[in-house]
Parts: structure tokens; C-alpha cells; sequence
């Protein structure tokens, strides 16, 4: 099992990620491997939940459209829960500090980076909605700020270890780009400890690959 | 941009502000609601000693009113019918929260890692934990309340022998 998911891991970092979104705190003791690539940039997080209102872990995240990497250490914050009897809610502050560096060929070496911003989720087992902001500062590389909302259903419910299946749409904005606003429709496929989402970012022609995989 | 963020970040803090003093406003009159049982919240940081304290008495809150035929009981698995023949305890566990395989596993594994506990399952149809101790093992209302926060989750109600069996007492 283990090689298996290392290989769909590499695959997926292969082909393109960012703002980290699903379950960013574990239970006590747990260890969550997210992989996300969207319309920009490819990443891998892996994190460890020492107590349950808060994370850390280590990031790296490739811009392929600016060619700088950033390896970052990355704590999460569960900052709020709202339970109910048919619904959680989440707030979590999230931020990142290490390096950032040039890759193919990028002559602008190395600098200082940190980024922090705000993800909230609430959902039922058939509804769900998010929020996710971040602010980059690369130094020489640049900065900037990213937010995206979601919103989904899932068209059956499953039960305990079934195929969970979610359909849902992101809307996706990033201020400083040519192309601000962005729509990505995508799937989640959730069974056990993997979740995988496939998405596609219409007005750019990019996928979205996402991958979290809890131990 | 970056004036952008702060005042975002300003924002977000005066908005969590006055939403964490509600919500602990609402856990405390949880004590004398029990309706209250069904919509609670978690406060991380210092917070989070309050609401240990208040999960060290979980059936203060439990819903005494419930209707005990409308309870979940036991899930019954191959896992939870072994324990129960080798003579374990069972005890299910109302918990909030629960809406995917994420809290699931998060139970399972703090649940499965206690030496006490012989068989743990999730369900997320009635949002029950059920467990089957092990043979002439106890584990306490708080102790299952606290492992639950753990998990990140929290305990509603706790039946045991019977009433987590379904049979009329």
C-alpha cells in the first residue's frame, strides 16, 4: 500500500499545486500527506498534529510560471471548531516561513519567504463550503495574494470506508495575474484515509490535481 | 496588497473575538439545555482548558429528555461481535461532528490505540462511536470524553451495557 501511494504521490508531482485545504489538523499524533497542484504551482505538505488544535509541517511548493520553489516550515492553527450533530465547521490561520528558490535556470537565487492567510470550511455530509486565502511574500521573487471559495454536494451518501463522491465548483483569485478570476469544476473522490480531487481550470486550460492521504 | 492583508487579519481576529465569547455562552448554558447537546464549539488555544473541564463532566449535557428508542446503539461488525463474545463491555458514544471517513479514521485510531479497548467502529449514519472494552477493562466517561478531544471531536451522550445494546432496561 505504502509503495503505492508514494507512486500516485510522484505521479501527481509530475504533472503540476498550492494552498493546502483539506483537514489541514489531524487527530492527536497524526501524520497527513497533501498533495496540491492547481492553475499555478505544485505542492507537498507533510504534517504532524502534536495536539488537535494545531499542526506542523514541512512544505515545498513549486511556481512554475515565475520557476522559484519555496520550502517552507508550515504551521496550522486550528483556531475555531463548530460541532453539531450533523455539521462541522473549522477556522484555521495557517503560515509558512523558510526559503525561496530559483529553479530552471532562474538567475535570482535564493531569499527569505513567508506566507500566512486564513482557511475556513463547514459541511454536512452532503454540503459543503470553503474559503482559503493566502499572502506570499517571496522577497525578490515577489509577492502575493491568493483566495479561493468553494462550494459542493455530494449526489449520494455514503457510508463508513464507502466511496464518498463530491462535486464541486472553485472560484479561484488571484489579484496580480493577467487572468484574476478563475472557475475550476472539479470531483472528490474520498475513501478511508485518501482523498483525491480532479479538477479543471477552464479559463486557462490547467488541471487540478489534489491528494491527501491521512496515516 | 500587504494593507490588505493586515486589515484582513485585523478583521478576522475582531471577528473570531465575539463568536468565541457566544459560543462558550451557549456551552454553558449546555448544562441546564439539553437541547443544547446538539450544537456545540471548540475554542483552540486557552480555550481549549475550558472546554477539557467542561468534557470532564460529559453527560452533564447529555439529553436526559431523548427519546432512549430514537439512541443509536451498538454497530454491530465481525470486529465488535468477537469482542463482545471474548465478554467486553460495550459502550456507544453520541458524537458531534462526525460528517466523513477523516473523523472516522481519527477515532479509530485514538479509540484502537487504548489497551482497553478491544473493537472500535464509527458510523457515520448515526454518528455513533461503539467500542467493546476488553475483557475486565473500564474506561470512564472522561476518559472517553477526553480521548474524543483528541480526536478533535466531542462526546453528546455516553450509553453503556444495555441501553448500548438497545435492550430495555
Amino acid at each position: 500500500m505504502s509503495r503505492l501511494v508514494g507512486a500516485v504521490v510522484l505521479l501527481l508531482l509530475s504533472l503540476n499545486s498550492n494552498i493546502s485545504i483539506a483537514r489541514p489538523v489531524s487527530y492527536t499524533g497524526g501524520v497527513t500527506l497533501i498533495e496540491e497542484s492547481d492553475r499555478q504551482s505544485t505542492s507537498m505538505l507533510v504534517h504532524f498534529t502534536p495536539a488537535h488544535q494545531w499542526s506542523i509541517g514541512l512544505r515545498g511548493e513549486h511556481n512554475r510560471d515565475q520557476d522559484y520553489a519555496l520550502y517552507t516550515l508550515h504551521p496550522t492553527w486550528l483556531a475555531k471548531r463548530w460541532f453539531g450533530a450533523n455539521h462541522q465547521g473549522n477556522l484555521y490561520l495557517h503560515g509558512g516561513v523558510g526559503v525561496a528558490t530559483g529553479v530552471n535556470r532562474n538567475p535570482l537565487g535564493e531569499d527569505i519567504a513567508a506566507y500566512g492567510g486564513v482557511i475556513a470550511d463547514w459541511e454536512t455530509r452532503s454540503l459543503f463550503a470553503s474559503y482559503r486565502s493566502r499572502y506570499l511574500d517571496a522577497g525578490h521573487f515577489g509577492a502575493q495574494f491568493v483566495h479561493a471559495a468553494r462550494a459542493g454536494f455530494a449526489p449520494y451518501i455514503g457510508k463508513t470506508g464507502d466511496l464518498h463522491t463530491w462535486i464541486m465548483l472553485e472560484i479561484d483569485h488571484r489579484p496580480s495575474e493577467r487572468i484574476s478570476m478563475t472557475a475550476t469544476p472539479l470531483i472528490r473522490f474520498f475513501k478511508g484515509p485518501v482523498l483525491l480531487e480532479l479538477g479543471y481550470t477552464l479559463s486557462i486550460n490547467q488541471p487540478l490535481i489534489n491528494f491527501t492521504y491521512r496515516l | 496588497m500587504k494593507h490588505l492583508f493586515v486589515i484582513s487579519v485585523m478583521a478576522l481576529n475582531l471577528l473570531i473575538t465575539p463568536t468565541a465569547v457566544s459560543e462558550d455562552t451557549k456551552n454553558s448554558d449546555a448544562h441546564s439545555h439539553p437541547d443544547a447537546r446538539a450544537s456545540e464549539s471548540d475554542v483552540g488555544g486557552d480555550n481549549a482548558h475550558h472546554h477539557q473541564s467542561h468534557d470532564a463532566h460529559p453527560m452533564e449535557h447529555s439529553g436526559d429528555a431523548a427519546d432512549p428508542k430514537s439512541q443509536p446503539t451498538l454497530t454491530r461488525t465481525d470486529e465488535i461481535d468477537r469482542a463482545l463474545a471474548a465478554g467486553g463491555a460495550p459502550i456507544v458514544a453520541d458524537v458531534l461532528g462526525v460528517v466523513c471517513d477523516f473523523c472516522a479514521i481519527a477515532m479509530n485510531k485514538i479509540f484502537g490505540d487504548q489497551p482497553e479497548v478491544a473493537a472500535v467502529y464509527v458510523d457515520l449514519d448515526t454518528k455513533a462511536l461503539s467500542l467493546v472494552l476488553s475483557p475486565s477493562s473500564s474506561l470512564s466517561d472522561t476518559v472517553i470524553a477526553d480521548l474524543a478531544v483528541q480526536a478533535g471531536y466531542r462526546i453528546a451522550a455516553i450509553r453503556r451495557d444495555e441501553a448500548a445494546l438497545g435492550v430495555a432496561l
